[in-house]
């Protein structure tokens, strides 16, 4: 029932506003993941920085190739997640794409960074017990920026839930994929 | 006196709106259910938003089944703002 106006009554509006806000917080909180979500991006992502690091250390001819296969195989992973994600919710969220796959969070971008530099430096000296635990530590750093950014998410969703489009993303995996298979290719 | 805005002003239109803030895009089928209205009376909503150009709506696959992805516009997304805002300056002058 609205005023004689046209206008809710305070106490409508109120109800209505209300009710809006438990309906996004309900489809927040309704998304789900594959129970191995983590457990596969954090794989992913062990396997990229251990490849950049042995691309980079001296292990003879074929080692140029290791640093594009690891990204290939990060990206497809991230790809099929999200694929698994958006089927499974009928949802895109933009926000998870960029942050929780793709990565440009402040904890896992610092991370990676870190992680990538350590496990390169441990590469150069050969220590490859050193490069797996760089490279295991930057997945599951990665892997818990993830789940750290979901628990935010679902504290404020209008706040996080914006992103870069599939479209965008995939063009730009595509992208990087194609520069450094053909940075191989050319030296 | 705040200016609400018609086209958001009926209940399941803000709820509808405020929802898709949560995500990017969602599914026909998920927000029928979020919202629990039926299929018609979500249609109703979407093609009046759409109408006004605060919602897109576009026909995709989801689940190997031809079904629509609705999306808030920039529009929709400064208009629901602006409603917002006043509804709550309304509530506000009786608190």
């Amino acid at each position: 029932m609205e005023s004689s106006d046209g206008l809710p009554t305070p106490e409508e509006g109120a109800v209505a506003l209300a009710e809006a806000e438990a309906s996004r917080t309900m489809l927040a909180d309704s998304l789900v993941l594959r129970s191995w979500f983590y457990a596969a991006i954090g794989a992913a992502i062990t396997v990229q920085i251990a490849t950049t690091a042995l691309g980079h250390a001296d292990i003879g001819s074929r080692a140029g190739w290791l640093l594009p296969a690891g990204v290939v195989v990060s990206v497809l992973v991230a790809g099929i997640e999200l694929a698994h994600f958006r089927r499974l919710n009928g949802v895109w969220l933009g926000g998870f794409a960029g942050r929780v796959v793709g990565g440009p969070a402040t904890a896992a971008s610092m991370s990676y960074v870190l992680s990538v530099g350590a496990a390169v430096w441990a590469g150069f000296d050969q220590a490859w017990w050193l490069v797996a635990l760089c490279a295991a530590a930057g997945g599951v750093a990665f892997a818990w920026s993830g789940r750290w950014w979901l628990r935010t998410y679902r504290a404020e969703p209008a706040a996080h839930g914006r992103g870069k489009s599939a479209a965008w993303l995939a063009v730009l995996a595509i992208v990087a994929v194609s520069g450094l298979v053909l940075l191989v290719v050319g030296r | 006196m705040p200016e609400l805005d018609v086209s958001i002003q009926p209940p399941a239109r803000l709820r509808l709106m405020t929802t898709l803030t949560a995500v990017s895009e969602a599914e026909f089928a998920t927000l029928r259910d979020t919202m629990q209205v039926s299929d018609s009376v979500l249609s109703k909503h979407v093609a009046a938003l759409a109408a006004v150009g605060y919602v897109n709506s576009r026909k995709g696959i989801h689940a190997g089944r031809r079904t629509t992805w609705i999306s808030l516009t920039a529009a929709g997304r400064r208009a629901l703002s602006a409603h917002v805002a006043a509804l709550r300056e309304l509530i506000a002058g009786v608190e």
